[in-house]
Protein backbone atom coordinates (compact mmCIF):
# COMPACT_ATOMS: atom_id res chain seq x y z
CA UNK A 1 0.00 0.00 0.00
CA UNK A 2 0.61 3.36 -0.41
CA UNK A 3 2.76 3.80 2.75
CA UNK A 4 4.76 6.96 2.23
CA UNK A 5 1.88 9.22 2.91
CA UNK A 6 3.31 12.25 4.86
CA UNK A 7 1.16 14.46 4.72
CA UNK A 8 -1.69 15.90 7.18
CA UNK A 9 -4.85 17.47 6.18
CA UNK A 10 -5.50 18.35 9.46
CA UNK A 11 -1.65 20.73 9.59
CA UNK A 12 -3.90 22.96 6.57
CA UNK A 13 -7.52 22.50 8.36
CA UNK A 14 -7.46 21.97 11.92
CA UNK A 15 -10.13 19.73 13.19
CA UNK A 16 -12.48 19.26 15.86
CA UNK A 17 -10.63 18.73 19.96
CA UNK A 18 -7.42 18.44 17.64
CA UNK A 19 -8.65 14.93 15.89
CA UNK A 20 -5.90 13.16 13.58
CA UNK A 21 -7.45 13.02 10.01
CA UNK A 22 -5.77 10.03 9.19
CA UNK A 23 -7.17 8.14 12.96
CA UNK A 24 -10.84 9.18 11.66
CA UNK A 25 -10.92 8.02 8.59
CA UNK A 26 -8.63 4.43 9.80
CA UNK A 27 -11.85 4.44 12.22
CA UNK A 28 -14.71 5.09 10.14
CA UNK A 29 -14.03 4.37 6.94
CA UNK A 30 -15.17 0.95 6.75
CA UNK A 31 -18.43 1.91 8.18
CA UNK A 32 -19.14 4.79 6.05
CA UNK A 33 -18.03 2.49 3.16
CA UNK A 34 -20.65 0.05 4.20
CA UNK A 35 -23.54 2.31 3.95
CA UNK A 36 -22.12 3.85 0.79
CA UNK A 37 -22.26 0.69 -1.12
CA UNK A 38 -25.61 -0.25 0.46
CA UNK A 39 -26.56 2.58 -0.93
CA UNK A 40 -24.90 3.09 -4.36
CA UNK A 41 -24.20 -0.84 -5.31
CA UNK A 42 -21.29 -0.18 -7.05
CA UNK A 43 -17.91 -0.57 -5.74
CA UNK A 44 -16.96 2.53 -7.53
CA UNK A 45 -19.73 4.89 -6.55
CA UNK A 46 -19.19 3.90 -3.03
CA UNK A 47 -15.81 4.50 -3.15
CA UNK A 48 -15.95 8.24 -4.61
CA UNK A 49 -19.00 8.64 -1.63
CA UNK A 50 -16.44 7.90 0.88
CA UNK A 51 -14.16 9.72 -0.26
CA UNK A 52 -16.28 12.94 -0.59
CA UNK A 53 -17.21 12.61 2.77
CA UNK A 54 -13.55 12.94 3.52
CA UNK A 55 -12.56 15.45 1.71
CA UNK A 56 -16.16 17.43 3.45
CA UNK A 57 -14.20 16.47 6.93
CA UNK A 58 -10.64 17.62 5.86
CA UNK A 59 -12.18 21.05 4.93
CA UNK A 60 -15.11 21.55 6.81
CA UNK A 61 -14.66 18.83 10.18
CA UNK A 62 -13.08 21.61 12.43
CA UNK A 63 -16.47 23.50 12.66
CA UNK A 64 -17.44 20.37 14.54
CA UNK A 65 -17.01 21.11 18.53
CA UNK A 66 -18.35 17.78 19.77
CA UNK A 67 -16.03 14.57 19.28
CA UNK A 68 -18.70 12.49 19.76
CA UNK A 69 -20.71 13.25 16.65
CA UNK A 70 -18.00 12.76 14.58
CA UNK A 71 -19.56 9.66 13.23
CA UNK A 72 -23.01 10.45 12.80
CA UNK A 73 -21.09 13.92 11.30
CA UNK A 74 -19.83 11.18 8.49
CA UNK A 75 -23.00 9.11 7.60
CA UNK A 76 -25.18 12.89 7.69
CA UNK A 77 -22.64 13.86 5.35
CA UNK A 78 -22.29 10.87 3.18
CA UNK A 79 -25.96 10.10 3.00
CA UNK A 80 -26.11 14.22 2.03
CA UNK A 81 -23.28 13.70 -1.04
CA UNK A 82 -25.45 10.84 -1.72
CA UNK A 83 -28.79 12.84 -2.26
CA UNK A 84 -26.62 15.38 -4.28
CA UNK A 85 -25.72 12.56 -6.85
CA UNK A 86 -29.27 11.25 -7.10
CA UNK A 87 -30.93 15.05 -7.83
CA UNK A 88 -30.42 14.44 -11.78
CA UNK A 89 -32.75 11.20 -11.37
CA UNK A 90 -35.84 10.69 -10.48
CA UNK A 91 -37.21 12.25 -7.62
CA UNK A 92 -38.80 10.04 -4.63
CA UNK A 93 -42.19 8.38 -6.22
CA UNK A 94 -45.09 9.18 -4.13
CA UNK A 95 -47.26 6.61 -3.35
CA UNK A 96 -49.61 5.83 -0.50
CA UNK A 97 -48.57 2.18 0.81
CA UNK A 98 -51.64 -0.21 2.23
CA UNK A 99 -51.60 -2.16 5.94
CA UNK A 100 -49.95 -4.84 4.18
CA UNK A 101 -46.79 -3.04 3.43
CA UNK A 102 -46.16 -3.48 7.05
CA UNK A 103 -46.66 -7.41 7.16
CA UNK A 104 -43.94 -9.12 7.83
CA UNK A 105 -43.77 -12.55 5.93
CA UNK A 106 -42.66 -15.75 7.64
CA UNK A 107 -38.76 -16.70 7.20
CA UNK A 108 -36.86 -19.55 8.07
CA UNK A 109 -33.74 -17.58 9.80
CA UNK A 110 -32.18 -20.71 8.91
CA UNK A 111 -33.18 -20.38 5.51
CA UNK A 112 -32.42 -16.61 5.28
CA UNK A 113 -28.86 -17.78 6.12
CA UNK A 114 -28.32 -19.11 2.97
CA UNK A 115 -28.84 -16.27 1.19
CA UNK A 116 -25.59 -13.98 0.38
CA UNK A 117 -24.79 -10.36 0.96
CA UNK A 118 -25.49 -9.43 -2.85
CA UNK A 119 -29.25 -11.33 -3.41
CA UNK A 120 -29.50 -8.74 -0.24
CA UNK A 121 -28.45 -5.91 -1.64
CA UNK A 122 -29.58 -6.58 -4.75
CA UNK A 123 -33.32 -6.83 -3.00
CA UNK A 124 -32.87 -3.74 -0.79
CA UNK A 125 -32.26 -2.13 -4.39
CA UNK A 126 -35.59 -3.02 -5.31
CA UNK A 127 -37.22 -0.97 -2.62
CA UNK A 128 -38.09 2.67 -2.96
CA UNK A 129 -35.41 4.81 -1.77
CA UNK A 130 -37.38 6.79 1.28
CA UNK A 131 -36.69 2.91 2.60
CA UNK A 132 -32.84 1.96 1.49
CA UNK A 133 -31.35 4.70 4.07
CA UNK A 134 -32.68 4.21 6.94
CA UNK A 135 -32.82 0.45 6.57
CA UNK A 136 -29.16 0.44 5.51
CA UNK A 137 -28.24 2.21 8.74
CA UNK A 138 -30.98 -0.03 10.44
CA UNK A 139 -29.15 -2.88 10.22
CA UNK A 140 -25.36 -1.55 9.98
CA UNK A 141 -24.96 0.35 12.29
CA UNK A 142 -26.17 0.02 16.13
CA UNK A 143 -27.74 3.72 16.05
CA UNK A 144 -31.08 4.28 18.09
CA UNK A 145 -33.52 5.70 15.99
CA UNK A 146 -33.32 9.26 17.56
CA UNK A 147 -29.91 9.09 15.84
CA UNK A 148 -31.00 7.75 12.64
CA UNK A 149 -33.59 10.28 12.32
CA UNK A 150 -30.63 13.69 12.84
CA UNK A 151 -28.26 11.88 10.28
CA UNK A 152 -31.05 11.54 7.22
CA UNK A 153 -32.16 14.67 8.83
CA UNK A 154 -36.32 13.41 9.04
CA UNK A 155 -38.40 12.86 12.00
CA UNK A 156 -38.37 10.36 14.09
CA UNK A 157 -41.63 8.52 13.46
CA UNK A 158 -40.82 8.66 9.93
CA UNK A 159 -37.80 6.70 10.35
CA UNK A 160 -39.32 4.13 12.45
CA UNK A 161 -42.28 4.18 9.92
CA UNK A 162 -40.20 3.68 6.94
CA UNK A 163 -37.86 1.04 9.02
CA UNK A 164 -40.91 -0.94 9.62
CA UNK A 165 -42.41 -0.66 5.54
CA UNK A 166 -39.16 -1.46 4.47
CA UNK A 167 -38.16 -4.10 6.64
CA UNK A 168 -41.46 -5.88 5.64
CA UNK A 169 -41.45 -5.12 2.06
CA UNK A 170 -37.25 -6.28 1.85
CA UNK A 171 -38.14 -9.20 3.46
CA UNK A 172 -40.82 -10.33 1.33
CA UNK A 173 -39.12 -9.78 -2.08
CA UNK A 174 -36.02 -12.31 -0.04
CA UNK A 175 -39.03 -14.55 0.59
CA UNK A 176 -40.03 -14.59 -2.84
CA UNK A 177 -36.62 -15.12 -3.94
CA UNK A 178 -36.67 -18.08 -1.63
CA UNK A 179 -39.11 -19.33 -2.66
CA UNK A 180 -38.18 -19.17 -6.58
CA UNK A 181 -35.09 -21.02 -5.60
CA UNK A 182 -36.82 -23.52 -4.19
CA UNK A 183 -35.74 -22.51 -0.55
CA UNK A 184 -39.01 -21.58 0.94
CA UNK A 185 -42.08 -23.68 0.11
CA UNK A 186 -44.22 -21.53 -2.05
CA UNK A 187 -46.95 -19.34 -0.51
CA UNK A 188 -50.76 -20.62 -1.66
CA UNK A 189 -52.44 -18.43 -3.89
CA UNK A 190 -56.13 -16.76 -3.19
CA UNK B 1 -50.91 -2.41 24.93
CA UNK B 2 -52.33 -5.74 23.79
CA UNK B 3 -50.56 -8.36 21.56
CA UNK B 4 -50.55 -6.87 18.21
CA UNK B 5 -50.12 -3.73 19.47
CA UNK B 6 -46.50 -5.08 21.14
CA UNK B 7 -46.41 -7.04 17.87
CA UNK B 8 -46.02 -3.81 15.85
CA UNK B 9 -43.73 -2.13 17.91
CA UNK B 10 -41.45 -5.35 18.35
CA UNK B 11 -40.96 -5.32 14.49
CA UNK B 12 -38.39 -2.70 15.21
CA UNK B 13 -36.72 -4.87 17.97
CA UNK B 14 -33.06 -4.96 17.78
CA UNK B 15 -31.61 -7.27 20.16
CA UNK B 16 -28.73 -6.06 22.19
CA UNK B 17 -29.80 -2.96 20.91
CA UNK B 18 -33.27 -1.67 22.00
CA UNK B 19 -35.22 -1.60 24.84
CA UNK B 20 -34.44 0.38 27.72
CA UNK B 21 -34.15 3.83 25.85
CA UNK B 22 -37.41 3.52 24.54
CA UNK B 23 -40.62 3.42 26.97
CA UNK B 24 -42.57 1.78 24.40
CA UNK B 25 -40.45 -0.95 23.27
CA UNK B 26 -39.89 -1.77 26.99
CA UNK B 27 -43.63 -2.18 27.67
CA UNK B 28 -44.26 -4.15 24.67
CA UNK B 29 -41.27 -6.72 25.69
CA UNK B 30 -42.91 -7.07 28.91
CA UNK B 31 -46.17 -8.21 26.72
CA UNK B 32 -43.75 -10.74 24.97
CA UNK B 33 -42.68 -12.14 28.59
CA UNK B 34 -46.06 -13.00 29.76
CA UNK B 35 -47.31 -14.33 25.98
CA UNK B 36 -45.53 -17.31 24.43
CA UNK B 37 -46.19 -16.90 20.91
CA UNK B 38 -44.99 -13.67 21.32
CA UNK B 39 -42.20 -14.62 22.47
CA UNK B 40 -41.13 -17.20 20.20
CA UNK B 41 -42.07 -15.09 17.27
CA UNK B 42 -40.12 -12.03 18.68
CA UNK B 43 -37.22 -14.73 18.83
CA UNK B 44 -37.72 -15.98 15.56
CA UNK B 45 -37.57 -11.89 14.04
CA UNK B 46 -34.57 -11.75 16.23
CA UNK B 47 -32.73 -14.06 14.50
CA UNK B 48 -33.96 -13.18 10.96
CA UNK B 49 -32.90 -9.96 12.24
CA UNK B 50 -29.14 -10.90 12.90
CA UNK B 51 -29.32 -13.36 9.49
CA UNK B 52 -29.69 -9.95 7.28
CA UNK B 53 -27.60 -7.62 9.35
CA UNK B 54 -24.85 -10.46 8.91
CA UNK B 55 -25.29 -9.99 5.45
CA UNK B 56 -24.87 -6.14 5.20
CA UNK B 57 -21.82 -6.48 7.65
CA UNK B 58 -20.05 -8.59 5.61
CA UNK B 59 -19.63 -6.40 2.41
CA UNK B 60 -16.44 -6.38 1.99
CA UNK B 61 -14.12 -2.63 1.77
CA UNK B 62 -12.00 -2.56 -1.39
CA UNK B 63 -8.29 -2.87 -0.40
CA UNK B 64 -6.44 0.25 -0.33
CA UNK B 65 -9.19 2.10 0.11
CA UNK B 66 -7.91 3.81 3.24
CA UNK B 67 -4.48 5.02 1.29
CA UNK B 68 -6.80 6.40 -1.87
CA UNK B 69 -8.95 8.40 0.44
CA UNK B 70 -5.85 9.75 2.60
CA UNK B 71 -4.09 10.24 -1.13
CA UNK B 72 -6.78 12.10 -2.56
CA UNK B 73 -7.18 14.74 0.28
CA UNK B 74 -3.43 15.20 0.42
CA UNK B 75 -4.47 16.21 -3.37
CA UNK B 76 -6.95 18.44 -3.28
CA UNK B 77 -6.58 20.14 0.30
CA UNK B 78 -2.90 21.04 -1.19
CA UNK B 79 -4.72 22.41 -3.48
CA UNK B 80 -6.59 24.56 -1.23
CA UNK B 81 -3.41 25.31 -0.09
CA UNK B 82 -5.34 28.74 1.44
CA UNK B 83 -6.80 26.87 3.87
CA UNK B 84 -3.96 26.75 5.93
CA UNK B 85 -4.87 28.12 9.51
CA UNK B 86 -1.55 29.41 10.09
CA UNK B 87 -1.72 31.18 6.87
CA UNK B 88 -5.10 32.85 7.93
CA UNK B 89 -4.41 33.80 11.07
CA UNK B 90 -1.68 36.46 9.97
CA UNK B 91 -3.75 37.00 6.92
CA UNK B 92 -4.48 40.80 7.15
CA UNK B 93 -7.46 42.29 5.09
CA UNK B 94 -5.38 42.50 1.97
CA UNK B 95 -4.53 39.24 2.29
CA UNK B 96 -8.87 38.01 2.42
CA UNK B 97 -9.34 40.07 0.02
CA UNK B 98 -6.09 38.14 -2.05
CA UNK B 99 -7.92 34.46 -1.31
CA UNK B 100 -10.91 35.37 -1.95
CA UNK B 101 -9.84 36.42 -5.52
CA UNK B 102 -7.95 33.42 -5.83
CA UNK B 103 -11.00 31.73 -4.84
CA UNK B 104 -13.23 33.26 -7.59
CA UNK B 105 -10.50 32.76 -10.16
CA UNK B 106 -9.35 28.94 -9.76
CA UNK B 107 -11.08 26.03 -11.35
CA UNK B 108 -13.18 24.22 -8.92
CA UNK B 109 -11.00 21.70 -7.10
CA UNK B 110 -13.39 18.60 -7.35
CA UNK B 111 -12.82 18.78 -11.03
CA UNK B 112 -8.69 19.21 -10.95
CA UNK B 113 -6.89 16.37 -13.07
CA UNK B 114 -4.89 15.36 -10.42
CA UNK B 115 -7.90 13.88 -8.16
CA UNK B 116 -9.53 12.81 -11.27
CA UNK B 117 -6.33 10.35 -11.58
CA UNK B 118 -5.20 9.46 -8.38
CA UNK B 119 -9.20 8.35 -8.26
CA UNK B 120 -8.83 6.10 -11.72
CA UNK B 121 -5.16 4.90 -10.32
CA UNK B 122 -7.26 3.97 -7.33
CA UNK B 123 -9.18 1.77 -9.30
CA UNK B 124 -6.76 0.16 -11.37
CA UNK B 125 -5.52 -0.59 -7.68
CA UNK B 126 -7.81 -1.96 -6.29
CA UNK B 127 -10.31 -4.90 -7.89
CA UNK B 128 -12.85 -3.77 -9.95
CA UNK B 129 -15.44 -4.98 -12.50
CA UNK B 130 -14.80 -5.50 -15.91
CA UNK B 131 -18.08 -4.82 -17.80
CA UNK B 132 -16.41 -6.84 -20.97
CA UNK B 133 -13.96 -9.40 -21.37
CA UNK B 134 -12.30 -9.83 -24.55
CA UNK B 135 -9.25 -9.59 -26.11
CA UNK B 136 -11.31 -8.14 -28.95
CA UNK B 137 -10.51 -4.30 -29.46
CA UNK B 138 -13.23 -4.30 -31.91
CA UNK B 139 -16.10 -5.39 -29.55
CA UNK B 140 -14.82 -3.50 -26.93
CA UNK B 141 -15.15 -0.35 -29.02
CA UNK B 142 -18.55 -1.31 -30.15
CA UNK B 143 -19.45 -2.40 -26.11
CA UNK B 144 -18.35 1.26 -24.91
CA UNK B 145 -20.29 2.90 -27.88
CA UNK B 146 -23.33 1.40 -27.42
CA UNK B 147 -23.44 1.96 -23.70
CA UNK B 148 -22.37 5.56 -23.85
CA UNK B 149 -18.94 5.28 -22.92
CA UNK B 150 -16.05 6.19 -26.14
CA UNK B 151 -15.57 3.92 -28.31
CA UNK B 152 -14.06 6.30 -30.57
CA UNK B 153 -10.83 6.84 -28.61
CA UNK B 154 -7.90 7.26 -30.76
CA UNK B 155 -4.53 5.81 -29.27
CA UNK B 156 -0.64 6.27 -30.33
CA UNK B 157 0.15 3.56 -32.38
CA UNK B 158 2.72 1.00 -30.00
CA UNK B 159 -0.39 1.16 -28.01
CA UNK B 160 -3.09 0.52 -30.37
CA UNK B 161 -0.90 -2.45 -31.32
CA UNK B 162 -1.55 -4.19 -27.89
CA UNK B 163 -4.61 -6.55 -27.35
CA UNK B 164 -7.12 -5.59 -25.09
CA UNK B 165 -8.28 -7.74 -22.09
CA UNK B 166 -11.46 -6.08 -21.33
CA UNK B 167 -13.25 -2.82 -20.55
CA UNK B 168 -15.47 -1.28 -18.06
CA UNK B 169 -17.73 1.46 -17.60
CA UNK B 170 -17.00 3.95 -14.99
CA UNK B 171 -17.92 7.08 -13.90
CA UNK B 172 -15.95 10.74 -12.04
CA UNK B 173 -18.77 13.29 -10.69
CA UNK B 174 -21.12 11.98 -12.84
CA UNK B 175 -19.07 11.84 -16.16
CA UNK B 176 -18.78 8.86 -17.88
CA UNK B 177 -15.12 7.24 -17.61
CA UNK B 178 -14.21 4.71 -20.25
CA UNK B 179 -11.74 2.19 -18.97
CA UNK B 180 -9.35 -0.52 -21.08
CA UNK B 181 -7.48 -2.98 -19.86
CA UNK B 182 -4.69 -3.72 -22.62
CA UNK B 183 -2.15 -6.33 -22.60
CA UNK B 184 1.18 -5.24 -21.89
CA UNK B 185 2.22 -8.22 -20.88
CA UNK B 186 0.76 -11.41 -19.25
CA UNK B 187 1.13 -10.29 -15.75
CA UNK B 188 0.96 -6.44 -16.42
CA UNK B 189 -1.99 -5.05 -17.82
CA UNK B 190 -2.27 -1.42 -18.68
CA UNK B 191 -5.32 0.42 -17.84
CA UNK B 192 -6.41 3.42 -20.07
CA UNK B 193 -9.12 5.98 -18.86
CA UNK B 194 -10.87 8.00 -21.48
CA UNK B 195 -13.07 10.97 -20.12
CA UNK B 196 -14.02 13.86 -21.98
CA UNK B 197 -11.74 16.95 -22.03
CA UNK B 198 -14.92 19.01 -20.41
CA UNK B 199 -15.62 17.55 -17.28
CA UNK B 200 -11.69 18.23 -16.11
CA UNK B 201 -10.93 21.89 -14.95
CA UNK B 202 -7.45 21.18 -16.43
CA UNK B 203 -7.28 18.79 -18.56
CA UNK B 204 -3.61 17.47 -19.81
CA UNK B 205 -2.14 19.29 -22.57
CA UNK B 206 -2.47 18.16 -25.75
CA UNK B 207 1.15 17.84 -26.71
CA UNK B 208 3.74 15.18 -25.19
CA UNK B 209 1.86 12.94 -22.73
CA UNK B 210 3.15 13.82 -19.14
CA UNK B 211 4.38 11.08 -16.80
CA UNK B 212 3.52 10.50 -12.82
CA UNK B 213 3.61 8.43 -10.14
CA UNK B 214 0.31 7.29 -8.08
CA UNK B 215 1.74 4.84 -5.78
CA UNK B 216 2.93 2.00 -7.35
CA UNK B 217 1.44 3.20 -10.68
CA UNK B 218 3.54 5.44 -13.52
CA UNK B 219 0.56 7.48 -14.94
CA UNK B 220 1.10 8.98 -18.41
CA UNK B 221 -1.81 11.43 -19.13
CA UNK B 222 -2.49 13.58 -22.39
CA UNK B 223 -5.10 14.78 -24.74
CA UNK B 224 -6.32 14.23 -28.24
CA UNK B 225 -9.09 16.30 -29.53
CA UNK B 226 -12.33 16.31 -27.20
CA UNK B 227 -11.06 13.60 -24.93
CA UNK B 228 -8.36 13.66 -21.81
CA UNK B 229 -6.73 9.90 -21.68
CA UNK B 230 -4.37 8.97 -18.57
CA UNK B 231 -2.55 5.81 -18.87
CA UNK B 232 -1.52 3.70 -16.03
CA UNK B 233 0.23 0.64 -14.80
CA UNK B 234 2.57 -0.49 -12.90
CA UNK B 235 6.26 -0.22 -13.25
CA UNK B 236 8.51 3.09 -14.45
CA UNK B 237 8.22 5.87 -16.86
CA UNK B 238 10.52 4.07 -18.96
CA UNK B 239 7.96 0.90 -19.07
CA UNK B 240 5.55 3.67 -20.15
CA UNK B 241 7.38 5.75 -22.33
CA UNK B 242 7.74 2.36 -24.94
CA UNK B 243 3.93 2.98 -25.57
CA UNK B 244 4.43 6.77 -27.24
Amino acid sequence: MAGGLKFHPHNYAPMAAELDFESVVERYYRPLYQFAFSLTRTEADASDLTQQTFYVWATKGHQLRDEAKVKSWLFTTLHREFLKTQRRQARFPHYELSQRDHELPAIDPATMNQLDATQVLKSLAQLDELFQAPLALFYLEDYSYKQIAAILEVPIGTVKSRIARGMAQLEKILATGLSASGLLPKEPHG
Amino acid sequence: MDKEQAKAVLALYRPGRDGDDDPEMAEALAVAERDPELARWLSERGAVYRAIKAKFKSIEVPDGLKEQILAECVTRTKISWARRPAFLAAAALLVVSLALAVFWLRPRTENKFAVYRNRMAGTALRDYRMDLVTNDLNAIRQFLQKNKGYGDYVLPQPLAALAGVGCALLSWHAHPVSMVCLEADKQNPLYLFVIDRSALADPPPVSAPQFARVGKLATASWSQGDKAYLLAGLGDEAFLRKYF
